[in-house]
């Protein structure tokens, strides 16, 4: 459950090392009422007074996905609204940066950044801490087996850009980078020329630097290939 | 700084700003300019550069309490919740400017009396990480200009439209965040270089120009990546950390601090040495490292040295009036972890003895707070930006 503070230290520290730390940065669960969050989100979080918290701090994660996120979102974490993406398998550390891009306004998508403005920090931590919590969920059989010479392109071209550097061989990601295998094609394919385009910024440039030289068209025979990287490698595998 | 460093494609640094800069820039890389050299193995793959939490720590989670400081001194917290605290810099009637990287894109400016709330005066500006202060002016360097806002303390609630002094800057995305100084009249600023190890072509230096963006001249040449600075009240000289090559190996090179004695004509080794004495495995051939210019001390294995000023307050002992301070961020490749403030004399012979001041950053080996930079407020105290919690301390000292 504590996955993504975990990266705010290091990817590579050991873990049992980090889950120390870690859960003296969360406060552990009950967190919230120790801390008000006009103390710690007075400044970058000038649009969510504790006010607008409408649920009490006390109420588990769970729950709150269950009321504000599953009906969009799936309540597993996975629905087949191709621009919806996939949050089941999402590291706890990636979701919570992107929550703040969306409450920053940054990140462009005004469902979303009307959702996260009613958070506090303390909401950011739960939510992404509960969504990090989500298994995997394989997505469900393709109605047409995957074209085999897109999907060999596109095993190369993932492997000239070296997309495994950082979501890992089995494309699952972990700490501030996304689970990407099996994510829908259509989102895929959007967060790459969003990235490449500009409109759509990461929590870091990394994204933007690696897709800077990547022509469009190969943009889109990866998106086919990472969203069908569960079929063709056999299984949904976390790292 | 290595923490932020990106997965850009060289290539980006290019396209924008320098026409001679993109001339001269290395060809696209195949792989991020971070990293490049990193070897293949499994724990080496396991590390990358990470940014700063995007929520600061909240107040009582601090780790103020457990800082280490010589005997006398004592450490407060004296803002929170200052998202990707950065820079430090002091106005004239009575506030203190703070930037940030690329998390926050703000600059804050916190009152010094009362509560230290911090109020977003710059919003959205991507790398509003360069900050110094001057005659009522607010200069502010992003990756890609050089801005000046005017009068910003009597309208700190629209600083308004700034005067764009410089939109040259190469931009991309390694080491290209600024820190800025202004003495004599001269803005002195770095371009750091576009990757981990590469040739840099007009990359890896420290530049000064005149106030109104004119004059640009070399400082210093040979400097990977420069976030701290500051000139010897004393001597005049500029001092200055730099960052050393990732992926070397665990314990080497060293980040270095070093001493320019002959402006714009030191070369102080990069991509080609390191640390003073070691030729780089593939840059270095044909080199030696008796060509350039050896580091005054060395800063410890990717330290990450970040901030450096001179103290130039009264309240210290008379053995810290003239030292200087560094920011050691510390390291995110490599496996041990560590983070201080140190501080440095120089020993009037080109070198530096440094030993830790404030240490207590490191726990289980995971960051509590990472410093990044400093001012030495009117009273002799001293701040200390921590973009990891988003707070400032300070410290002060009573016999």
């Amino acid at each position: 459950m504590t996955r993504w503070a975990a990266g705010l230290v290091c990817l590579a520290v050991a873990v049992a090392l980090v889950l120390m730390v870690v859960s003296r940065q969360l406060g552990g669960p009950h967190h919230a009422p120790a801390a008000p969050a006009s103390a710690s989100g007075s400044v970058a979080t000038s649009a969510a007074p504790a006010a607008t918290s409408a649920a009490p701090a006390a109420t588990p994660y769970a729950q709150r996905f269950a009321t504000l996120c599953a009906a969009c979102h799936g309540p597993n974490g996975r629905i087949a609204t191709p621009l919806t993406p996939v949050l089941a398998g999402q590291p706890s550390l990636y979701v919570i940066t992107q929550l703040f891009l969306f409450r920053e306004g940054r990140r462009g998508n005004e469902a979303m950044t009307a959702v996260a403005k009613t958070l506090t920090d303390d909401d950011l931590r739960g939510f992404s801490e509960f969504i990090g919590t989500l298994p995997p969920v394989a997505p469900p059989p393709p109605a047409a087996p995957p074209d085999p010479v897109r999907m060999a392109s596109g095993r190369a071209l993932a492997d000239q850009y070296k997309c495994v550097f950082c979501h890992g061989a089995g494309l699952a990601g972990g700490q501030q980078v996304p689970y990407i295998g099996g994510q829908h094609e259509e989102y895929l394919q959007a967060s790459l020329r969003g990235f490449q385009s500009g409109t759509r910024p990461g929590y870091t440039p990394a994204m933007t630097g690696a897709v800077s030289q990547i022509p469009p068209a190969d943009l889109d025979t990866l998106a086919y290939y990472v969203a069908r990287f569960g079929d063709s490698a056999g299984t949904l595998t976390r790292q | 700084m290595k923490q932020v460093c990106s997965l850009a494609a060289l290539a980006t640094l290019c396209c924008i700003g320098l026409p001679a800069l993109a001339q001269q820039a290395p060809p696209p890389a195949a792989e991020p300019g971070w990293a490049k050299g990193r070897p293949k193995t499994e724990a080496a793959m396991q590390m990358a550069p990470i940014a700063a939490f995007p929520i600061p720590t909240a107040p009582d989670k601090l780790p103020t309490s457990k800082f280490k400081l010589p005997p006398g001194f004592k450490v407060e917290t004296w803002a929170s919740g200052v998202l990707d605290a950065r820079g430090l810099r002091e106005g004239a009637k009575g506030n203190v400017f703070v930037s940030s990287l690329f998390v926050a894109n703000k600059v804050y400016a916190i009152p010094e009396q009362g509560s230290h709330q911090a109020k977003v005066v710059i919003d959205k500006l991507p790398m509003a990480t360069g900050i110094e202060f001057h005659n009522g002016s607010l200069y502010v360097a992003t990756s890609t200009k050089i801005l000046r806002y005017d009068n910003v303390e009597d309208k700190l609630d629209n600083l308004g439209e700034p005067k764009v002094l410089y939109d040259k800057l190469p931009g991309g995305n390694d080491h290209s965040w600024k820190y800025l100084r202004i003495r004599d009249n001269k803005l002195y600023y770095a371009i750091g270089a576009p990757c981990n190890i590469c040739d840099p072509g007009p990359y890896a230096k420290i530049y000064r120009m005149n106030l109104d963006g004119t004059g640009i001249e070399t400082i210093a040449s040979g400097v990977r990546n420069t976030v701290g600075f500051d000139f010897d009240p004393k001597t005049g000289d500029l001092w200055f950390t730099d960052n050393g090559r990732d992926w070397f190996s665990e314990e080497l090179p060293n980040d270095e601090l070093n001493h320019v004695t002959k402006p714009g004509q030191e070369h102080f080794g990069y991509p080609f040495c390191h640390q003073g004495n070691i030729p780089d495995p593939e840059f270095g051939w044909g080199k030696s490292c008796d060509e350039y210019v050896k580091p005054a001390a060395l800063l410890g294995p990717h330290a990450a040295a970040l901030g450096l000023t001179f103290y130039r307050g009264k309240m210290f002992p008379a053995k810290y009036q003239g030292a200087m301070f560094i920011a050691r961020h510390g390291p995110w490749n490599r496996t041990k972890k560590y983070a201080d403030i140190s501080v440095a004399w120089p020993d009037g012979k080109g070198g530096a003895r440094i030993e830790p001041f404030m240490t207590g950053f490191v726990e289980n080996n995971s960051y509590l707070g990472r410093p990044v930079d400093f001012l030495v407020l009117k009273d002799g105290s001293m701040l200390v930006s921590d973009d990891h919690g988003g707070a400032i301390y300070r410290i002060s000292y009573a016999p």
